[in-house]
C-alpha cells in the first residue's frame, strides 16, 4: 500500500491555473471522469437538493442533464434502504433528493455502457494516464498500439452526504455497482490532514493493482494516487477540507457480441471534508 | 509534354473524395460520441452577408472553466448579474477556445454575454452568449470549433426565415464539418444584376408587351421620316422614364385599373389618328408624351412585380428603362427594315400599309379597351 503526498507548497493559483490549461487543451475525445456534484453534501433536514452529474477533467465539469437511456440505476441509500433518485428526464440536476434520515446517504448512478472509438494516440495516452498498463502490453502484444480503439464505457459514481451526528458507526457500504469505490471509515468523521481508507471492487470481488486518484476541489492538479493491494484497498492522505472526488478506471476486454475491444469502467466517489474540528459536526 | 494538362473532372473527383471524407468522419462521430451535455450552439445566416450564433450552457461551469483558466480561485456561491460581468470581463479568454472560421481563416465576432436564472436546488443560472458578424465576401464554407465544454453538444445552422435546419453533434474541442454557404443565394454582382434588368425590360416589350409593341408600331407608322419617328419616341421615353421612377419610389401611385385600359386607350387614339392625318402635327408630339407617362406606369406596375432587389435599385431601374427602350428601338428596326425601307417613299405606302394597319391596331386596342375595363 502506498501514500502519495500533495506537494501543498506549489501556489493554488497556479495549480488551478496548469489543471485548467491541461484540462482545456485535451484533445476533444479525450477520457473524461464523470462525478455526482450534490448542490449540498450535508442538506438540512426535509430540504430537496439536487443531485448534479458532472462530466470533465480535472474537476472542471460540464452538467449531464438526466438521460433515461442512459440510467441503469440511480438511486440513494440510507439507513431505511434503497431508493430510486427521481427526476425529470433531460433536465440538470439529473436527480431531485428529500434527506430525511439522519447519517450517512449513499448516491449511485450507473449507467448502461456507451460504445466510443478512440484514435490510437488519445486511446494509448489515456492508458497511462489511467494506469491501465496491463492494456497497454496487452495491446503491444496484439500488435494493435497504433489502431484505432473501440470501446464501451459505463459509469458507476458515487456520492456520500450526512445529516445527524456522524459516527464512524456509519459506514459507506458497497452497492453492486460494476466497478464501485467503497471509503471504509466515514469521511465525515475525518478531518483534513488524515487518511481515508477505501476498497476497490470489480464484479463484487476486491480489485489490485488499480490505480485510485484523488483530487481536492480547490487544487484539483495536486493529485494524490495509489495503488489498490491484494485485497483491493488502498489509503490515500488527504491533505485538505472541502470537496473530494476519488477515482479508479478499470478495464478488460470486452465480452463477445458488445462490438468492441475494450470495456472501461469509471467509478467515482464524491464527498466533502471538514478542513478543522474533528469532522463534520451536525448542523 | 512539360506540365501536366488541368484534368476537367479533378475539381469534381476532389469535391466527391471530400464528401466521402466527410460522410466517413460524421459516421465516426457518431460512434464517438459521449454523454450529451446542456450546451447548445445555433447559427443563423442573415442573406449570407452576416452571421449570428447563439451559444446557451451551464453559466456556472463555464465560469468556473473561465476563472481556472485565468488563474482564479473557484467561488460557490454566485449571482447571475456577478457571473455576467465576470464572463465580460473573460471575454478575451473566452474567444482563446472557440473559433468562428470561413475559407479556413478565423473572423472575430462582436460577444455579447447575458446570464440569468438563479442556483436552487432545481435550477442553476444559464449564460446565453451572442457572437455576430459579417461574412466574408465571396465566403464559401463555415467551420465552427468550441472548446469550453467536456460534453457533446448540438451545432444547429439555418439560414434566417428558412425552417430547414442541419444539425451536428460535436464533443467539446471538435471542429464541425465544413458548412457549404449556399451559393445560389449568394447576392449577384452589379453587372449580373444589370444585364439582368435590361434583359427583362427588353423582353417586357418583345416578346412579352405586344400592346407596347403596336403603340410603338402605331408611332412608326405615321411618322414617313426617321426624324419623325425619332421626335416622337424622344418624347413617349422621356415621359415613360419619369413615371417609371417615380412609380417606382412610390411618389406616384395610380392603380393599374385605371392606368392599363388608359393605355389600350392610347393605342387606339394613336391608331385611328393615323388614318385620319397623314402628317405630324406639333400637338401629336405632346399628345405621345402624355400616352407616355401613362405607359410609363404600366411599365413600373411590371417592374414592381419582378421585383427590385433593395442594395441595386437605382441601377436595376436604369437598366430596366434601358431594356425598355431597347425593346422599342427593335420594334421600329424590324419594322423599318420589314416595310419601311422597301415602300416608306412609295405613294401606295399610306394607302396599303398604314390605313390598314392602324386599322387593325386600333380594333385590337378597342377590344383591350373594353376588356380591361372588364365591360
Amino acid at each position: 500500500m502506498t501514500i502519495y503526498r500533495s506537494h501543498s507548497s506549489v501556489p493554488r493559483r497556479w495549480v488551478w491555473l496548469v489543471a485548467a490549461a491541461l484540462a482545456l487543451s485535451a484533445g476533444p475525445l479525450a477520457a473524461h471522469d464523470m462525478w455526482i456534484e450534490p448542490t449540498s453534501f450535508l442538506p438540512d433536514a426535509g430540504k430537496i437538493i439536487g443531485v448534479r452529474l458532472r462530466v470533465g477533467q480535472d474537476f472542471l465539469g460540464d452538467p449531464l442533464p438526466r438521460d433515461p437511456a442512459l440510467i441503469e440505476q440511480f438511486i440513494s441509500v440510507d439507513s431505511t434502504g434503497r431508493k430510486p433518485v427521481y427526476g425529470r428526464d433531460g433536465a440538470d440536476p439529473a436527480g431531485l433528493l428529500r434527506v430525511a434520515e439522519p447519517g450517512l446517504s449513499i448516491l449511485g448512478y450507473q449507467s448502461r455502457p456507451k460504445p466510443i472509438v478512440l484514435p490510437a494516440a488519445t486511446f494509448n495516452q489515456y492508458l497511462k494516464e489511467e494506469g491501465l498498463e496491463a492494456i497497454t502490453e496487452l495491446r503491444a502484444r496484439r500488435n494493435q498500439t497504433g489502431s484505432e480503439a473501440r470501446e464501451i464505457f459505463m459509469r458507476c459514481a458515487k456520492s456520500l452526504l450526512y445529516y445527524g451526528t456522524p459516527t464512524d458507526a456509519q459506514a459507506d457500504r458497497a452497492l453492486g455497482f460494476t466497478l464501485e469505490l467503497v471509503a471504509e471509515r466515514n469521511p465525515y468523521t475525518l478531518r483534513a490532514g488524515q487518511d481515508l481508507p477505501l476498497s476497490l471492487m470489480y464484479e463484487g470481488r476486491p480489485l489490485s493493482g488499480a490505480l485510485v486518484v484523488a483530487m481536492n476541489r480547490a487544487n484539483p492538479l495536486a493529485k494524490i494516487m495509489g495503488r489498490t493491494d491484494k485485497k483491493g484497498r488502498v489509503t490515500l492522505h488527504l491533505p485538505q477540507g472541502g470537496m473530494w472526488l476519488i477515482k479508479a478506471v478499470h478495464m478488460v476486454p470486452a465480452p463477445d457480441g458488445a462490438n468492441a475491444e475494450w470495456a472501461s469502467f469509471w467509478a467515482s466517489l464524491t464527498f466533502e471534508l471538514k478542513s478543522d474540528g474533528t469532522g463534520v459536526a451536525a448542523r | 509534354m512539360r506540365c501536366a494538362e488541368p484534368r476537367p473532372g479533378s475539381m469534381r473527383v476532389r469535391f466527391m473524395m471530400w464528401c466521402a471524407a466527410a460522410a466517413i468522419f460524421l459516421g465516426s462521430a457518431a460512434i464517438h460520441a459521449h454523454e450529451i451535455g446542456t450546451t447548445q450552439v445555433s447559427v443563423v445566416f442573415q442573406q449570407r452577408a452576416s452571421y449570428e450564433i447563439e451559444i446557451v450552457t451551464d453559466a456556472i461551469s463555464l465560469v468556473e472553466k473561465l476563472e481556472a483558466l485565468s488563474g482564479g480561485t473557484p467561488q460557490s456561491l454566485r449571482s447571475a448579474a456577478a457571473m455576467q460581468v465576470q464572463l465580460q470581463t473573460f471575454d478575451e479568454v473566452f474567444r482563446r477556445r472557440l473559433v468562428v472560421g470561413f475559407d479556413g481563416s478565423a473572423v472575430r465576432p462582436a460577444i455579447d454575454y447575458s446570464v440569468s436564472g438563479v442556483t436552487t436546488a432545481t435550477s442553476s443560472p444559464v449564460a446565453t452568449i451572442r457572437l455576430r458578424g459579417a461574412v466574408p465576401q465571396g465566403a464559401r464554407r463555415f467551420a465552427w470549433t468550441y472548446s469550453w465544454t467536456f460534453a457533446t453538444y448540438s451545432l444547429t445552422v439555418r439560414e434566417a426565415g428558412t425552417e430547414a435546419q442541419t444539425t451536428e453533434w460535436l464533443e467539446g474541442g471538435q471542429s464541425s464539418t465544413p458548412i457549404p454557404l449556399a451559393l445560389p443565394n449568394r447576392p449577384p454582382n452589379r453587372a449580373t444584376i444589370g444585364l439582368r434588368y435590361l434583359a427583362l425590360g427588353f423582353t417586357h416589350i418583345v416578346p412579352n408587351g405586344f400592346d407596347h409593341m403596336l403603340f410603338v408600331l402605331g408611332i412608326f407608322l405615321l411618322g414617313r421620316r426617321l426624324r419623325q419617328v425619332l421626335a416622337q419616341v424622344s418624347a413617349f421615353t422621356i415621359a415613360h422614364s419619369i413615371t417609371l421612377a417615380l412609380s417606382v419610389y412610390g411618389i406616384v401611385s395610380v392603380s393599374p385599373r385605371v392606368v392599363e385600359p388608359l393605355i389600350a386607350v392610347s393605342i387606339a387614339y394613336v391608331a385611328i389618328e393615323n388614318i385620319f392625318m397623314s402628317e405630324l402635327k406639333p400637338w401629336r408630339l405632346a399628345l405621345v408624351f402624355a400616352f407616355g407617362l401613362l405607359h410609363g406606369m404600366g411599365f413600373a406596375g411590371a417592374l414592381k412585380e419582378l421585383g427590385l432587389p433593395r442594395s441595386e435599385f437605382v441601377l436595376a431601374l436604369a437598366t430596366f428603362n434601358l431594356g425598355v427602350e431597347a425593346g422599342q428601338l427593335a420594334v421600329i428596326a424590324a419594322a423599318f427594315l420589314l416595310v419601311g425601307w422597301y415602300c416608306g417613299s412609295r405613294h401606295w405606302y399610306r394607302r396599303l400599309v398604314v390605313v390598314p394597319a392602324s386599322a387593325l391596331i386600333a380594333c385590337t386596342a378597342v377590344y383591350w379597351t373594353v376588356e380591361r375595363l372588364g365591360l
